[in-house]
């Protein structure tokens, strides 16, 4: 199964690509929304895994477009969200993600994510 | 808003590095690798702390925080560390990362929660709530007007004087929240009228808003110096006008509503007064009321003198006697000796029945709580004189009253629950009162040997006997002491 990770910070993205690929998933990064948007037609994942506080486009404008794509909008995003605010989640949802999850990440938790709407 | 500080953080980061040396050699290159990554978190946290210019928004805090509690993560599900130190300054790391994310969770969602709160509550929507009563003086009509249209379609109901005789006539008749007042009026200008508001302590709090041209700023000047709240050019701008008043309803408000707190204040403290003060003297009150923090539960061991008294045979009188008659007889007997107990700045524990257990010396110790409670005994007895006089005259039986004095270190605390609680009184002490009240003799006062010990003054005393008390061994040692002065002489 196939993961887009999308997110700038270098260290978050290491650790993230790290432990996901540990956990058996084929991880592939980008860190904007743009370029998210362009993997996401290329190489179809499976989950998108997205921070919203992006450089270039963020993470909702990108959430949005790809809404708008018929052939990007069944691909599940799951919205990762540096502020623990409400405002930040419900705007995720309203732009189209799936699921969101607050960092700092609990694992399992992502994990039993991933595993739930790749399912759908 | 940046609350976050990462030295506590880095310290820890710094211990790891130490404990990470030893057992480097020890380690896959994959945990190797995740350990790099810790300590690249650590010098960006660095970062943080020594260029005032870094970025340092929450988006990139978390980000670093989310980092170095997943390589934690990793490496502690990945292998076993033998070393225990690592393990331990692992789990502590952890620990102050879920802090910082709960507490920023908490600001978060009370950011979102005031957000809320202000969308919903636009200036316009909280403009007719309020609905203030306005007073706008001008003595030009055509401007009375103007202002009564503006204003009107904001809900705000606005009265209209065309001089300061009228404008004040209809402020002691109505309730006006904010005053429009024009500056340059003939007779009575706005100057003067502003006066008299602010100088009647009725208007006072009423919001003066003052209306002139630009070139009477000096005058406006003048006007805010005397305690106008604040201005307006004319031709005024109508929103900026319902934002004065809005500002000006809100301030009389806050006003009004102040001194509703203060009146409420006023009533609790009287009530406390009214309540309280039938228990314990005015400057006991007054000590509780001032510093409420004292009213906590809790306590504490002090010495008291303990005066305890009852009427000897009463339970048989109330066989006897009609219910009313016997509440008159108490009434008057307890309205009598709680009085001089007060005197006396004892504190009256509790009735119970025709017994009063009062305490000397509690919430607050004098050298001479044992002399006050011994002269307050007997002035308790040579008041049961008039008590009985009284009595004779309503057909009520003699009565007579024995009383108990000892002394000994009670706690002395607000004892109870939350819900109810009161100043009281524990201790074997108390129990021992009790059982000397029940040795003592009508008209008698029985004083234990603690308490003649600390007496400074000389009293008769009339006779010393040892009387066997339950639960104690040895006999108890009291003393009768005289106080009917015809007797003691004899």
């Amino acid at each position: 199964m196939k993961i887009l990770l999308v997110e700038d910070n270098e260290m978050n993205r290491d650790m993230l690509v790290r432990r996901l690929s540990r956990a058996g998933y084929i991880v592939e990064s980008t860190t904007n929304g743009k370029a998210a948007l362009e993997q996401m037609s290329l190489n179809r994942p499976d989950v998108v895994l997205m921070d919203m506080n992006l450089p270039i486009m963020d993470g909702w404008t990108a959430c949005r477009e790809a809404m708008k794509d018929s052939r990007l909008k069944t691909i599940p995003i799951v919205a990762l969200t540096a502020h623990a605010m409400e405002r930040d989640r419900q705007a995720a949802l309203e732009a189209g993600c799936v699921d969101y999850a607050t960092k700092p990440i609990d694992f399992p938790e992502l994990l039993s994510k991933i595993k739930q709407v790749s399912e759908k | 808003m940046n609350s976050f500080d990462p030295t506590s953080l880095l310290s820890l980061l710094e211990l790891l590095k130490c404990e990470y040396n030893v057992f480097e050699h020890e380690l896959s290159e994959a945990s190797k690798k995740d350990f790099s990554g810790i300590w690249r978190v650590g010098e960006y946290l660095r970062d943080l702390t020594s260029s005032e210019n870094s970025k340092k928004d929450d988006h990139e805090i978390m980000n670093l925080l989310s980092a170095l509690h997943g390589y934690i993560e990793i490496l502690s599900e990945e292998f076993e560390l033998e070393n225990s130190a690592a393990t331990e300054i692992m789990t502590k790391i952890t620990t102050v990362i879920n802090l910082t994310a709960e507490r920023k969770m908490e600001v978060g969602s009370i950011k979102s929660e005031q957000e809320k709160l202000t969308k919903e509550y636009s200036t316009e929507t909280q403009l007719n709530q309020l609905a203030g009563q306005i007073l706008a003086v001008d003595d030009r009509e055509e401007n009375l007007v103007l202002m009564q249209r503006q204003l009107k379609t904001n809900g705000l109901q606005v009265v209209t004087a065309s001089n300061g005789k009228e404008a004040l006539k209809l402020l002691s008749d109505l309730e006006i929240d904010v005053v429009l007042l024009d500056l340059l009026m003939p007779v009575m200008n706005g100057m003067e009228v502003l006066q008299k508001i602010k100088g009647n302590a009725r208007f006072r709090a009423i919001s003066v808003i003052m209306i002139s041209g630009q070139q009477d700023i000096a005058e406006i000047i003048k006007c805010i110096e005397a305690g106008a709240d604040d201005y307006l050019f004319k031709p005024f701008n109508p929103v900026l006008l319902r934002a004065r008043i809005k500002a000006g309803i809100d301030r009389k408000r806050w006003h009004d509503r102040e001194e509703t707190y203060r009146k409420q204040l006023e009533l609790s403290e009287r009530f406390i007064r009214t309540t309280f003060g039938r228990y314990l003297s005015d400057d006991i009150v007054s000590q509780i009321l001032e510093a409420p923090e004292g009213l906590e539960l809790g306590g504490d061991l002090r010495e008291v003198t303990i005066l305890m008294s009852d009427i000897r045979g009463f339970t048989k009188l109330t066989e006897t006697l009609p219910p009313a008659k016997v509440v008159k007889l108490l009434n008057r007997y307890l309205e009598a000796m709680s009085d001089i107990v007060m005197e006396h700045d004892g504190t009256i524990d509790e009735f119970l029945g025709d017994a009063i257990l009062a305490v000397f010396g509690a919430p607050r110790s004098n050298s001479d709580d044992a002399d006050r409670a011994v002269r307050c005994a007997i002035k308790m007895q040579l008041a049961m004189k008039d008590v009985n006089q009284k009595n004779a005259s309503d057909n009520l039986p003699m009565v007579k009253t024995g009383i108990a004095i000892n002394t000994g270190s009670v706690i002395a605390g607000n004892i109870g629950s939350e819900r109810r609680s009161k100043y009281g009184f524990v201790g074997y002490p108390m129990n021992v009162t009790s059982r000397i009240e029940d040795k003592t003799r009508g008209g008698e006062i029985l004083v234990s040997d603690s308490t003649k010990k600390n007496l400074r003054d000389r009293y008769g005393m009339f006779s010393s006997r040892e009387i066997k008390v339950k639960g104690l061994t040895k006999p108890l040692l009291v003393h009768s002491i005289s106080w009917d002065t015809k007797r003691s002489r004899k």
